[in-house]
């Protein structure tokens, strides 16, 4: 089983007047991208494209050189494919495993006894084998994402498209879920959305959507060292127009990010000092003219 | 009871297993014995034969189910109602102008967005969008099929005409799945059943014959529904493959 290669190139969506995705183009195969963005920056707009349920305005999607414009190929995609939609969401009077095997008929895992043993196999590792009976209403919003989590790597997918699975888990949760995900790296491409960068530190790509674009794809250590230099600590408070961001630490003093003033103390940025620069308002203003 | 300790030269070995086949082999035994049973409808087709890649997608979500419990209520009211012991005729209007509806109302509780919470995550599976379509009309009209015939049967309704409503069923089933590659499908289905309350009063109302609107010439009619509505179900595929009024 070898990871489904993907590339995107020029894709476009529009929704009447409005585009949310303008020009996204994307290449992977295998690892863990985190597509990080803000709410409403087009990230599940991006993964229902790669996931085939809806189609792009214009632009190239292929998934192991398959294109999913066409029937028989889109179907083949989705042989490979699991997903995870953002509001997962099975009939509240369903019983877990009956809510899972349902998807695994659909996934096409006709025989009785290798379905059940996979629908136990996706249960047992997000931990709700033990929930099984139970009627999907019944669950807590962290246990349907976990169910959400389960009916998308059950058949082990090559290519795995998780939309916010991480909204609604306790830490622990977090936790399996992260070594869910990782556990996949070499035989899945795995492209996890989030808004938090916490999310996007364990991937092995950061890909960030603002402004309808892409406008980073690279590791999470050279997201964090677009703030180099730019990160700094002062004791009073900045004046807002000088700086992209600042916040006030414990200790008193004030974390700024931007250009910092001569004499300022410089420290390590992190992920999300990274991030913030990245999408800084201004900087979109430069790009657009 | 105290047996005694066994002795060293007893002959016997640890045997040699492999941890991670006996372990798969433990789960399968467990699975068997400990996934929930499926429904009592489901386990009835299961041994009439059919398939779980049939009985799964029609059956197991409740939407579907309800929309069984739906036709099967429609379909006692319906009884009900077209039962009149002193007009024969009227009944018969009654039940063969009702009954064509009940598996419209089934389609529309059977797909989409509004009917399937896990709606979208379906549509990510290689199992078509057009063949869960099919599938779920064909369940909702083979059901209504068993309980109005057996009605029909057992009220003051002529043999023929007990009969009457089925082509129009056929008919509007497959011109609303057709419209619903336009449109969501309850929408469609709500097109659709406008349209045929029309055609059924005018028909009623322009000849003398109430029963005109299931005379042999609108039945060809109906045949001829829902052929072309196949046809453009058919054709039309792609449009229930797909998520449809997104704006995300």
């Amino acid at each position: 089983m070898t990871a489904a290669h993907l590339h995107v190139e020029s894709l476009v969506v529009r929704f009447g007047d409005r585009t949310p995705l303008d020009g996204i183009d994307l290449l992977a195969q295998g690892g863990v991208i985190a597509l990080l963005g803000a709410n409403g920056a087009g990230k599940t707009t991006l993964l229902r494209c790669l996931a085939t349920v809806l189609r792009p305005t214009s632009g190239v999607v292929r998934v192991d050189g398959l294109d999913p414009a066409r029937e028989t190929e889109r179907i083949e995609v989705r042989r490979r494919l699991g997903y995870q939609p953002q509001d997962l969401a099975a009939s509240p009077s369903a019983r877990v495993f009956d809510a899972l095997d349902y998807l695994a008929v659909l996934k096409e895992h006709p025989d009785d006894r290798r379905r059940r043993s996979l629908v136990a196999t996706a249960l047992d590792e997000v931990g709700l084998w033990d929930r099984r009976g139970d009627r999907v209403g019944d669950l807590s919003g962290g246990m349907r994402q976990r169910l959400g989590l389960a009916q998308a790597i059950m058949g082990s997918p090559t290519l795995l498209l998780l939309d916010e699975p991480g909204s609604g888990l306790d830490p622990e949760e977090r936790q399996r879920l992260r070594t869910i995900v990782a556990g996949r790296r070499t035989v899945a491409t795995t492209i996890v959305s989030t808004h938090l960068t916490d999310d996007a530190a364990d991937a092995d790509l950061v890909a960030v959507l603002h402004d309808r674009r892409l406008t980073f794809v690279g590791s999470p250590a050279r997201l964090a060292a677009e703030a180099d230099g730019r990160t700094w600590t002062q004791v009073s408070p900045p004046e807002p127009s000088t700086v992209r961001a600042s916040w006030l630490l414990p200790d008193g003093r004030h974390r700024c990010l931007g250009t910092p003033p001569s004499g300022a103390t410089i420290i390590p940025p992190r992920l999300e000092d990274g991030y913030l620069l990245l999408t800084d308002p201004a900087r979109s203003r430069q790009h657009m003219s | 009871m105290n047996f005694p300790p066994p002795r060293p030269n007893d002959g016997f070995h640890e045997p040699s297993i492999d941890p991670a086949r006996l372990d798969a082999n433990w789960r399968a035994i467990s699975v068997e014995l400990d996934a929930p049973r499926p429904s009592w409808i489901e386990r009835g087709l299961r041994r009439l034969g059919l398939p779980a890649t049939v009985t799964r997608p029609a059956l197991a979500t409740p939407s579907l189910r309800r929309a069984w419990y739906v036709a099967i209520a429609l379909v006692v009211i319906i009884g009900l109602v077209a039962a009149d012991p002193d007009d024969a005729r009227a009944s018969a209007f009654t039940l063969l102008f009702l009954a064509p509806i009940v598996p419209l109302l089934g389609v529309a509780l059977a797909f989409g967005p509004d009917a399937d919470p896990a709606h979208e995550a379906h549509l990510a599976t290689p199992t078509q969008g057009v063949r869960l379509v099919l599938l779920r009309a064909t369940t909702v009209l083979a059901i209504s099929f068993v309980v109005i015939g057996g009605l029909a049967l057992l009220t003051d309704v002529t043999r023929p005409l007990a009969a009457a409503w089925m082509l129009p069923s056929i008919g509007l089933t497959a011109a609303s799945t057709a419209v619903m590659t336009a449109t969501s499908p309850r929408r469609a289905v709500g097109l659709v059943g406008t349209a045929w309350v029309i055609v059924a009063l005018i028909g009623r109302g322009a000849g003398d014959d109430r029963l005109g609107a299931f005379g042999p010439a609108a039945q060809a009619g109906f045949v001829a529904v829902a052929v072309v509505g196949v046809i453009i179900t058919y054709v039309r595929r792609e449009q229930l493959d797909v998520l449809r009024g997104v704006d995300r």
